[in-house]
Formats: structure tokens, C-alpha cells, sequence
């Protein structure tokens, strides 16, 4: 009778857990799973998902003369189609026979090894997918401003807080055309923003960017996130449409901080923006999404309750009292923040706009129902390792750039 | 037919002196902090308006200067703090901020300068599932003092707040990875 593979039990390990991924996966504490999967769009096949979109009001209205006047010719409203196309990520999970043995329990150790490895894979999965979201499209991690040997300082922001430690980056050149290969991350160091890499691409030099693995050739396209679809730019491409034939209707309202503090007069101007545009009381679904830094920045003015307050009796004041359960808040706006922002912005969203075209939820990589496969030596042998990953396929949308507004070019207060 | 446009309290007189106790007042001898209902407080926009029937559909495009709530929900209470005129800059600094143009008419899109200061919001007097919380003074002259207190404190202490706040939640997704797991596949030890 053939001996068991130490393989075999970690596939039935990971086919316990596999329903589970999704709860793991989908928790509503980071920006990309605070975007819903929108129940009214179709699965999306490897073809365009399209996005018809009310682009511009139609008709012609005025005063006209019923005494045998001219009433003028009509108008129609102008329609577009937005287009989306989902990409893949993974995430490859190698586990060695030293984390097996490492175990102190022989009877639980596959399956706590195994248990252990995707808990701690799908949380650096979607602190990737995260750091993703926060970019424009395509891919780029950061930009370097400096480099000495091995290490890159970065430009803030968003300085080196998109790119985590062993993760495979390459360097592209500053118009993303020329890849200049890839290297290692073997340090990360988010107050410094600075990294360091096993080996310096060749031609790296000051203001290249550094991009996360898998993009290849000129001008690569990865997840679209907050920098993309909160725009006021006017020339380039916004999911398939050309920005410069629609100007005003798919540029997001800006207010630029001129590198100065965040003030409350700021926030009242992005605010009013969106209620200018969509009406004066259609602003209930915002959320102000931003940095730590501005969050603390907003505290530092003095018009909320502060975290200090609410860190109160070991972080569960909202047990002690009622009004500790409110939402900090910008102006009435709830105030989402994340270690992943841009620190120099506050993004207003409305993300009952935002969607995600999904065509792969988060799963592990099967052939033929084989989940775990086998890592080989460079003998040919096997090595004392398998691999397993997590794969996902999506896109992100926004149906209405105007619902939304940014503050950009904020000061990043000072300690941070 | 008779049609309620936006509904308007005045706050009680024995409210808003509670609040100025707890708050103090400014250099105009007026409140730091005060209690307003969401639809009697307005507040100056100015820009392009695009006004819309109740499905959405454009009715009108117009470049004016409104008075319009400043806060929504427009049916809660919500607790506002004075800031001083300098704080908004000098009135050079605030329209060379603040002004927008329209089809070349300019604009103040936050209305005049606030010469003797403004209120700006704090905190809206609702539950954490946005649902109405009836106004009390107790309430609001903890808010206020609980926001005083925390303004005089070193900004070291509310980044570490901040940072300890990221800590925890860090566990508690751990913690809740851990049990979404562990009813995956029940261990020896936890039967």
C-alpha cells in the first residue's frame, strides 16, 4: 500500500478550508472589499464587460412663440460605453517540511501548518490587493528618489508603504516603458521610505518606478484604483473611453491643497462640489477615505472625537457609552481611514458607484482538483517543499466619476 | 397640498447655555461650541448648480450663490466649534482658495470671508447605525468636553491612539481569521 504524501494531506487540509476563503477574503475592513461585487452585473467572461453610461443630457429647451413660430430643431442624450476588463493575481504559498516539522504536535501538524499558511497568506493577499487599489492602474508601487547601493529612497507619497517585505518588484523607467527587471525586497522601512533589494536592476537610476510583479511590456495595465478613477485629468484613457472627449463628465472634482495643512474649508469645498453636482443632499453615501496622517491631521484641528478618547478602556469605550459608537467624521462625512492611502489626499467616494467585474473569485489554483503540487530540487528531485495559490480575477469600476471628489497635495504633518 | 420643504428647530436656550459653560466662549463673547439641527443650518455655496428632478434627471444648470444646509443628515442634531478668522487665512488667502469660475463669472464657492469666524461641524447626534438620538445637555456637554480635552492633548499621544487603534484591529482580524478557520476543520484540542 502506497505511503500517504505529506502533499495528499495538505490538499485535504486546504479542501476543509476552502469555503472558508471567501469569508476570509471578502471582510469589509479594506478598500477593495468595501467595493461590492454588484449583484446586477453579470459574471464577466475573458471578453470587454461593458458599461453603458448616461453621458450627457439631450434636448433643447425654450421659449417658444405658438403664434406660428419656428420651434427649433432636438437634441438627443449622448451615450457611451466604459469597458472593463478583469485581471489575475496570485498568491503562490510554499510551505517546507521544516514548517511541518516545526509543529510541537505531531498529529495536528499538517493541518496546522496548513491552517496556518493560508490564514497568514490570504491576510498579505489582500494587503496586497490593497496597496493595489490605492494606485493608478498601472501597477506602480512608488517612485524612486534616491538610491545608495542596495537601497531605494522613495518619493512620498506614497514612499515605501505599497511594497512589503520579500515581495518581487521590478523597475520600470519613469515613462513606464523600459523594464529594467526584477529584484527582491529584503527591507521595508515605511518611516524612512526606504527599501532595500537583494539586486539592483541594471540602469536603475532616480525616478524610475518601481511596479509589483507580473506587469510586462511598455505601459502595463494592473488593477484600476482610487488614483485612476479619481481623476480630473483630461487627456489618457478612463476605462476605455478618451478623457479629452469628455472633459468635464469624467473628471472628478478636485480641490488641490497646495501643500498646505488639511483645513476644514478644504473639506467644505470637495463636499460642495459633489453636492453641486448631484444635488445639494445627495451626499449621504460618502465616505472620506484617507491616511492616517490626515486622520490625524483632522483630529489635531480639534472638531472630532479623538482616537485618544476612543482608545479609551483598551479600545472598547463603544461598550461604555453610546456617543463613543459614532463614526469619527469630516464635515459630517465618515472618515474611513487606512495605512494604505495616499497620505497627501482625502478621497470623498461614493461607493455605491464603485463595483468590481469579477470574473474568478478568490479560490486556489486547481488542475484537475490537484490544489498542492510538488516543488523539485535542481537535481530533478523533489525538494522538501509544495506550493499552493490563491487566484483571483477582477476588475474595479466607477460608473460615475463626478460622484465623488479629492483633496490632493495636502501637507503630511510632521512624526510621520 | 401643503408641502414641508426642510424641517427647522431652534435649539433650546437651556441646551446652548450648557454647551457654553462647557465650552466657553470666544473673543466675541459668543459659544465655542453649539448645538444645530441639521435643517435650519445653512451655510453659503457657491458654483455651478445642477438641479435634478426626483429620478436623477437634469432640470436645470445654473452658476449662483446659495444658502443651502451646510450639514447632512438634515434631521439630526450636530454639534459644531468656532474657529477664528485666521484660521481660514487672510481674505486674500481665502478667495484666491474659494473662488471658482463658471462660464468667466467668478464665484466664491464658500460665500464671503469669515470675518468674525464660523462654526464648523464636530459630531452628529446619531447612534452607530446613523439612526436619531434624541438631544440631551448631558450628551452634548460630554461631546464638547471630550473633544476639548482631547485637542489639548500632545499630538504624540493621539498618533500613538491612532497607531494602537491599527494594532488592535490587526488582532481582531487575526482573531476572527482564526475562528473562520477553526470551523473549517475542528482540531483534536478544540473538540
Amino acid at each position: 500500500m502506497a505511503q500517504m504524501q505529506n502533499a495528499q494531506s495538505v490538499a485535504l487540509q486546504l479542501e476543509k478550508v476552502r469555503d472558508k476563503l471567501p469569508l476570509l477574503y471578502e471582510r469589509d475592513d479594506i478598500l477593495l472589499t468595501m467595493i461590492q461585487q454588484r449583484g446586477d452585473v453579470e459574471r464577466v467572461s475573458s471578453r470587454n464587460m461593458r458599461l453603458p453610461l448616461q453621458i450627457r443630457p439631450g434636448g433643447k429647451a425654450g421659449l417658444a412663440n405658438m403664434d406660428g413660430g419656428d420651434l427649433g430643431r432636438g437634441s438627443g442624450t449622448v451615450y457611451d460605453v466604459a469597458q472593463v476588463t478583469p485581471v489575475f493575481f496570485r498568491h503562490a504559498v510554499e510551505i517546507t517540511k521544516l514548517v511541518e516539522y516545526a509543529s510541537n504536535a505531531p498529529e495536528k501538524a499538517i493541518e496546522n501548518a496548513a491552517k496556518r499558511e493560508v490564514k497568514n497568506a490570504m491576510a498579505q493577499f489582500r494587503s496586497f490587493l490593497d496597496k493595489v487599489i490605492q494606485t493608478n492602474g498601472n501597477g506602480v508601487l512608488g517612485t524612486i528618489s534616491s538610491i545608495a547601493s542596495n537601497t531605494f529612497t522613495m518619493a512620498k507619497p506614497p514612499g515605501s508603504v505599497l511594497v512589503y517585505y520579500n515581495q518581487t518588484i521590478q523597475v520600470y523607467d519613469p515613462t513606464l516603458t523600459t523594464n529594467r527587471g526584477s529584484c527582491n525586497v529584503t527591507a521595508v522601512d515605511p518611516f524612512g521610505s526606504t527599501i532595500s533589494v537583494d539586486s539592483v536592476p541594471a540602469g536603475t537610476s532616480p525616478n524610475d518606478v518601481i511596479v509589483h510583479d507580473g506587469l510586462s511590456g511598455a505601459q502595463p495595465v494592473s488593477l484600476f484604483g482610487i488614483l485612476y478613477h479619481q481623476s480630473n485629468a483630461t487627456t489618457g484613457t478612463w476605462l476605455n473611453l478618451n478623457r479629452a472627449t469628455y472633459p468635464v463628465e469624467l473628471a472628478t472634482p478636485r480641490v488641490n491643497g497646495n501643500n498646505s495643512a488639511l483645513t476644514p474649508g478644504a473639506v467644505r469645498l470637495a463636499i460642495n462640489k459633489v453636492r453641486k453636482s448631484l444635488g445639494s443632499n445627495q451626499v449621504s453615501k460618502l465616505i472620506a477615505y484617507t491616511s492616517l496622517e490626515q486622520e490625524h491631521q483632522w483630529e489635531q484641528l480639534g472638531v472630532t472625537i479623538s482616537q485618544i478618547i476612543k482608545e479609551g478602556a483598551g479600545g472598547r469605550a463603544s461598550d461604555l457609552d453610546l456617543l463613543f459608537t459614532g463614526e469619527k467624521s469630516m464635515a459630517g462625512v465618515p472618515i474611513k481611514s487606512s495605512i494604505n492611502a495616499n497620505q497627501s489626499r482625502v478621497d470623498f467616494l461614493d461607493l455605491s458607484h464603485w463595483g468590481r467585474a469579477v470574473m474568478q473569485d478568490i479560490d486556489f489554483y486547481d488542475v484537475g482538483g490537484q490544489t498542492v503540487f510538488p516543488i523539485y530540487g535542481a537535481s530533478g528531485g523533489l525538494a522538501s517543499a509544495y506550493i499552493f495559490y490563491f487566484v483571483t480575477g477582477f476588475q474595479v469600476w466607477n460608473e460615475s466619476p463626478r460622484s465623488g471628489a479629492y483633496i490632493d497635495n495636502l501637507a503630511i504633518p510632521s512624526g510621520y | 397640498m401643503i408641502r414641508v420643504i426642510r424641517e427647522t428647530h431652534e435649539t433650546p436656550p437651556f441646551v446652548q447655555r450648557r454647551i457654553a459653560r462647557a465650552g466657553g466662549l470666544n473673543r466675541f463673547g459668543e459659544p465655542n461650541f453649539r448645538v444645530v439641527w441639521g435643517g435650519s443650518r445653512l451655510g453659503w455655496i457657491g458654483g455651478r448648480w445642477t438641479d435634478r428632478d426626483a429620478n436623477g434627471s437634469t432640470i436645470r444648470k445654473k452658476i449662483e450663490l446659495r444658502q443651502v444646509p451646510k450639514y447632512l443628515p438634515l434631521d439630526r442634531w450636530h454639534i459644531e466649534r468656532w474657529f477664528p478668522p485666521e484660521s481660514y487665512g487672510s481674505p486674500d488667502i481665502w478667495h484666491a482658495q474659494t473662488i471658482e469660475t463658471e462660464d468667466g463669472i467668478r464665484i466664491p464657492a464658500l460665500g464671503p470671508y469669515p470675518s468674525r469666524g464660523e462654526y464648523e461641524h464636530c459630531f452628529t447626534l446619531q447612534d452607530a447605525k446613523g439612526n436619531f438620538v434624541p438631544l440631551t445637555p448631558e450628551a452634548c456637554e460630554w461631546i464638547v468636553r471630550a473633544i476639548d480635552w482631547a485637542r489639548r492633548q500632545p499630538n504624540s499621544a493621539r498618533r500613538a491612539a491612532i497607531y494602537a487603534r491599527e494594532a488592535r484591529r490587526e488582532c481582531e482580524r487575526d482573531h476572527a481569521a482564526d475562528c473562520i478557520l477553526d470551523s473549517a476543520s475542528p482540531t483534536p484540542a478544540m473538540a
